[in-house]
């Protein structure tokens, strides 16, 4: 079954500002639900975040050298 | 939701992947304290450094062979800039090598040698109490050797090898280098009875070339190098660029290297060539200034924020220093008072008009940063936290701007005609866009004290798109 995704796109941003938009969607991210979050750098700084916050994720690097990034609930 | 844009690059089924058991920092996000005490440390010892010019100008308007110049000038390397360089790497080199720094615990242990070491040295400078130079020189000594270790270790934790990895590689190297070579002077100089034959050996050179070869290893290749390597990171990071052609970059930093080796060792012999290598290393500041210009014209961001201004004005200040380099390696040059206070006005104008002023640009976004980081990042989402612009005031950084370029102008000029009392007028200058900055860095501060912290609006909670 698929789960619901919601997608972020967060390149073009100079830091901090990717971190606060992916921290600020996952604040309000359903059970179930996975936010695909596309940025220009991988985002180092949000893994400790995430992990504290109880979410768990997966980074894959793009052709482009952007950085997609599924974000769930664990 | 406002960002929620479709995503347009395909997903490459190969690339790597970074899940919990790969990322490198685990569920502990870097400390912030590390790099701030390192960060403070700096600020009092430049802002110190910067009173005691003011109060003893003719330390500049004379020959810079002095107990207190080379006192004042030790203030300003290690306790300035170095503090500001290594707490700053400590930082960085992570980040920007995406990696995790190999021990925070070591890096703690540095700071007591190293805050040690050079408190040590500036005082024993100042007396003229070589053997006491050489023991601090040591404690500082073992403080660096641990932070090399360190950042070594780090090194090779690094998945992809770039650029920027090559700068911190060859930088670590020279830093080593020259503590090397200023302890063996000192130990040389102090024990010449007891170790006669090291004592022998440095003394086949003569001192002035020796010391000048040992500020140049420290000075491009710690300072310079780093400045480049990092900045290949940072600027397009801050302007939303990319680096546009790697080779040219490579190219930058390995003459770099090979332009400072052979000016270490044509400075320490006094030997003609040291023209030919000089400008080795004005070729690589050329490729550097080149790929800058091309990493700025493929911005997106147009408006460029001060703090980016300042370390851009910093660079192209390397144009006249290159100028200067080139003029005081002319084979045969007259030695006369103006050609000799030639070399302070080179080595002001390195140390505080490109690599200080490169530095005090790129701390206005790495300070603010690392406080934001420190204060807020577990707050976002769950409370309205400020943007980094709202952690310091614009306006007095570009007062600050203005008073250094014309204190830093004033400075030099007085130098080279040795005028004490303008030399004090430019250095006040200085002191007072110090100031200012240091008010700027207190703002940012404060925030760790007292978070500036308001509820969320209750129109931002927005269900998700589905």
């Amino acid at each position: 079954m698929e789960t619901p995704a919601i997608q972020l796109d967060a390149r073009g941003l100079e830091p901090p500002q990717p971190m606060m938009k992916i921290l600020e969607a996952v604040a309000t991210l359903p059970a179930g639900a996975t936010l695909i979050a596309h940025t220009d750098r991988q985002p180092l700084l949000l893994y400790p975040l995430l992990e504290q916050r109880g979410f768990t994720y997966e980074t894959t690097t793009q052709s482009d050298g952007s950085h997609i990034t599924h974000i769930r609930h664990r | 939701m406002a960002a929620t844009l479709p995503i347009s690059a395909t997903v490459d089924r190969v690339a790597p992947r970074v899940t919990p058991q790969t990322q490198p920092f685990g569920a502990t996000a870097p400390s912030s304290t590390l790099p701030l005490l390192f960060t403070i440390t700096g600020l009092l010892a430049l802002f110190l450094g910067a009173g005691w010019i003011v109060v003893q100008p003719e330390i500049l308007a004379m020959y810079h062979y002095s107990p207190a110049a080379i006192a004042v000038t030790h203030l300003f390397v290690l306790g300035w800039l170095c503090s500001i360089v290594m707490g700053a790497m400590y930082q960085l080199v992570p980040v920007a090598l995406e990696t995790k720094l190999f021990s925070e615990r070591l890096a703690q242990v540095q700071f007591a040698f190293h805050l040690t070491g050079f408190v040590g040295m500036v005082w024993a400078f100042s007396a003229w109490n070589l053997k006491s130079v050489a023991l601090f020189g040591a404690v500082l000594a073992v403080g660096v050797a641990i932070f090399i270790f360190n950042i070594a270790r780090t090194l090779l934790r690094v998945p992809k090898w770039n650029v920027v990895a090559t700068s911190v590689a060859s930088a670590i190297g020279w830093v080593l280098l020259a503590v090397a070579a200023g302890l063996v002077i000192a130990v040389a100089k102090s024990f010449s009875e007891s170790l006669p034959t090291l004592a022998g050996w440095v003394f086949r050179f003569d001192p002035i070339g020796a010391m000048h070869a040992h500020a140049h290893l420290g000075a491009i290749g710690f300072f310079l190098i780093l400045i480049v390597g990092v900045s290949y990171k940072l600027i397009p990071m801050f302007t939303l660029s990319e680096l546009q052609n790697p080779r040219r970059a490579a190219w930058s930093v390995i003459l770099l290297n090979t332009g400072l080796a052979g000016s270490f060792v044509t400075i320490l012999l006094r030997s003609p060539w040291k023209l030919a290598f000089s400008l080795v290393v004005v070729l690589a500041l050329a490729l550097y200034a080149l790929e800058l210009r091309a990493i700025l014209r493929a911005r997106k961001r147009a408006v460029m924020d001060w703090g980016v201004r300042g370390f851009l004005t910093a660079v192209s200040l390397m144009f006249p220093l290159s100028i200067i380099a080139a003029v005081l390696s002319w084979p045969g040059l007259p030695v006369n008072t103006y050609t000799m206070q030639l070399e302070n006005v080179y080595g002001f104008l390195g140390l505080v008009g490109v690599v200080s002023f490169a530095i005090i640009g790129m701390l206005y976004k790495i300070i603010p940063f690392i406080v934001w980081f420190g204060t807020y990042s577990q707050h976002i989402g769950r409370a309205q936290v400020p943007s980094l612009a709202e952690l310091y005031s614009a306006r007095l950084q570009i007062i600050s701007y203005w008073i250094f370029l014309a204190g830093l102008l004033t400075t030099l000029l007085a130098m080279e005609f040795s005028n004490a009392v303008a030399v004090r007028c430019g250095t006040g200058l200085l002191a007072a866009s110090l100031a200012v900055f240091g008010f700027n860095v207190a703002t940012m501060l404060r925030h760790f004290v007292r978070p500036q912290l308001k509820p969320l609006p209750k129109t931002s909670v927005n269900r998700a798109i589905l």
